[in-house]
């Protein structure tokens, strides 16, 4: 199969993206440091004769930031595009598979350079035929935004924000947080209710001391230290100490709110108000990206927001998108892409670097010619 | 893989050491396959009495596994976690045609005793997910069953994670260093309490016991076929006769005692009811209640009990089975 790709080059030349060609074959660490070993079972994999493992890249935003620190400050303006193969065991279809895509780095506009790089998104998947894209959006910022606003503790902050982006698995948090499952913790029950009304200090201490005495004789590379502080948090949820009903249901309501983009944002607004929610910050960045896109003459019943929305990648930072092509394989999108500010700090940048890019799976276009 | 010639004998893969091989040759030995190592104690090759299209190859229990997914040999011994380690898409390329009763073992997630806070693969995520933030490094885990653990840590959704390759001696690394925990097998427990770690109560990935395995891409050629209907009927001979105990009562209602027994106990009639006492084939777990029902609600006088040894029957179904994903494996 071979898709024309000369179109889209010369869109996205004309859009002010310049091209680059980063090698296919690349030290595997940096994928692996940054997606986890869950990647690894997808990577095609050799070594060098060092005996450094190599890898054929997965995909293009890593590479491609590698070549942007690598040339010059981390934090300059500088928009690249690129088209070319990607490499990745998939059961049942080949493991090489064309991608092509842009890379928005350094601007601080950032709710405008979100709405550029949409538009842009929805110009390429046009060019394939897809005239009446399905666009999913979603911004992680505002359920961050949200949880902070209803004084969660970091504790659970930090598990609900894991969870984001997977239903299932934010429900299953949601609920767990809540106290609704205390699996574990029957096993100390005696024990967290002699704690119980302790000081977090005192407590701390107890627990470390208990390690000691026990005379723990392995606990890996974790320190006495952080052992106590979950088993704490624990007994913490055990007694109650989890979100409470008004937190849980504030975080249900927000989450079944979806619909067009200027939808969404009255239903937002609105939220925001009866909760009592200070997040007008976000809000007015979703505005913002909102307006840039209808000045761009996007038409808003293409777009679909959900604030559930978002992907569990850690180094993704707020808006996401997906534009599906109503007539292509439910479930895979032509075009993935997104803000991932903390990507570049996470390969060597020393603070955080607005990023925002996507990329289009050249494999799932219908072959136009 | 129609260039077999048409006499290639069958290979079966044993494990060539250890309990493995013992218990093995002694369920070889009860379905009625001697198997016997040709010229010395030392000989990778052997036989089974009076099958010439057989042939043993003696191999160690992963050379087993990865031989058959190869197709060099037709049938192994081989442990189910092996199977599902090293040969990823193994339900395309194998069939487990018989779990065997021994060589039990679990693979296992194990953390550190010392972890009272975690009790769960959700606990692990949590510690997982803090890991990096507060260490610089991803949290590891030993294990030499790497396939096995990113599956299943995917299916917990565990992502903040490496894997540190082990060969040996996997228990000792949290102690050591090597790792945080480990993902291992383990049969009674005693090695992972001797190394202060603890399974997680979700965290048993796999039970995993010896079977016989059959390659689907081997050159299965006339003889080697020939020679598998002869293994497989005499192995399920054995496995049923295992199973079942012949009962026999002088009930006066034949006909009406098998229906109940059948509907009890799921007894069968092998022999039909029309002559003699009645005989029954009842799964051995239901011999006592099916006694007693014979007496008690039959009025049967006497009622005896005997093991079989073999139960061989008309029809195969493991062997009707396996023959079928012969014939529609394509490669």
């Amino acid at each position: 199969m071979t898709v024309d790709t000369a179109p889209l080059r010369i869109l996205l030349s004309e859009a002010g993206y310049r091209f680059v060609d980063p090698p296919i074959l690349s030290d595997a660490t940096v994928f692996l440091e940054v997606a986890g070993e869950d990647l690894r079972r997808r990577l095609y994999l050799t070594s060098g004769p060092d005996g450094r493992e190599l890898g054929l890249r997965p995909e293009f935003t890593i590479p491609v930031c590698l070549h942007h620190l690598a040339s010059g400050d981390a934090h300059r303006v500088a928009d690249y595009a690129y088209i070319g193969p990607v490499f990745r065991h998939r059961a049942g279809a080949s493991g090489e598979f064309h991608q092509a895509g842009v890379e928005s780095f350094g601007r601080t506009d950032r709710a405008t350079a979100d709405g550029d790089v949409l538009a842009l998104a929805i110009d390429a998947a046009n060019l394939y035929g897809v005239a009446n894209p399905d666009v999913r959006i979603g911004d992680s910022l505002l359920f961050s935004a949200v949880i902070d606003a209803l004084g969660i503790a970091p504790g659970w902050k930090r598990r609900l924000s894991r969870a984001f982006g997977d239903p299932a698995r934010l429900a299953a948090a949601v609920e767990r947080v809540s106290g609704g499952t205390t699996a574990g913790a029957p096993a100390h029950a005696g024990f967290l209710a002699a704690l119980d009304g302790t000081d977090h200090a005192a407590a701390h201490r107890i627990v470390e001391d208990l390690l000691s005495i026990a005379g723990i004789r392995s606990v890996g590379g974790r320190t006495a230290g952080e052992i106590a502080d979950r088993f704490l948090e624990q007994s913490s949820l055990a007694a109650g100490g989890g979100l409470d009903a008004r937190a849980r249901a504030a975080i249900e309501r927000f989450l079944a709110i979806e619909g067009r983009p200027d939808v969404a944002l009255a239903a937002l607004r609105s939220f925001a108000a009866e909760e009592t929610l200070d997040i007008a910050g976000v809000l007015d960045g979703f505005e913002k990206r909102s307006e840039g896109l209808a000045r761009r003459g996007i038409d808003f019943s293409r777009l679909h927001f959900s604030s559930g929305f978002g992907r569990r990648l850690d180094y993704y930072s707020g808006f996401v998108f997906e534009i599906h092509d109503p007539d292509g394989i439910a479930g895979q999108p032509v075009i993935g892409g997104g803000r991932y500010d903390r990507l570049l700090p996470a390969l060597g940048a020393r603070t955080s670097v607005p990023a925002v890019g996507f990329s289009l799976w050249l494999d799932r276009v219908k072959v136009t010619s | 893989m129609t260039d077999a010639p048409l006499d290639a004998p069958l290979i079966l893969a044993v494990p060539s050491k250890g309990r493995l091989q013992e218990n093995a040759n002694a369920f070889f030995a009860r379905a009625g396959l001697p198997v016997t190592q040709s010229g010395s104690e030392r000989s990778y090759r052997g036989r089974i009495a009076g099958l010439p299209d057989v042939e043993i190859a003696y191999l160690s229990a992963s050379e087993i596994t990865r031989e058959l997914a190869a197709g060099t040999v037709h049938l192994g011994v081989t442990g189910r976690d092996l199977v599902e380690e090293e040969v990823t898409d193994f339900g395309q390329r194998l069939e487990l045609v018989l779990p065997l009763g021994f060589g039990h073992a679990d693979v296992v997630v194990a953390v550190p005793e010392g972890w009272i806070d975690v009790a769960t693969m959700a606990d692990l995520d949590d510690v997982a997910a803090d890991f990096r933030p507060r260490h610089g490094r991803w949290l590891t885990v030993a294990t030499k069953y790497v396939n096995l653990t990113r599956r299943f840590f995917h299916e917990h959704g565990i992502a903040d994670y490496r894997i540190v390759e082990s060969l040996g001696a996997t228990e000792g690394a949290p102690a050591s260093g090597a790792a945080d925990l480990i993902v291992d097998i383990t049969t009674t427990g005693s090695t992972l309490s001797a190394n202060a770690l603890k399974v997680l109560t979700d965290g048993v990935i796999l039970r995993s016991e010896a079977h016989l395995v059959a390659s689907l891409p081997a050159n299965w050629s006339g003889a080697a076929r020939g020679a598998l209907r002869t293994i497989l009927d005499r192995i399920e001979a054995e496995a049923a006769g295992r199973s079942l105990r012949e009962v026999r009562a002088d009930v006066s209602d034949a006909e009406g005692a098998a229906l109940v027994a059948a509907d009890r106990f799921g007894a069968t009639t092998p022999f039909g009811t029309s002559k003699g006492p009645l005989t029954l084939h009842c799964p051995a777990g239901k011999v006592y209640q099916c006694a007693e029902w014979l007496r008690t609600g039959a009025g049967a006088r006497t009622v005896t009990v005997s093991r079989l040894d073999m139960l061989f029957s008309a029809t195969s179904p493991l062997t009707a089975h396996l023959l079928g994903r012969l014939d529609a494996y394509t490669g």
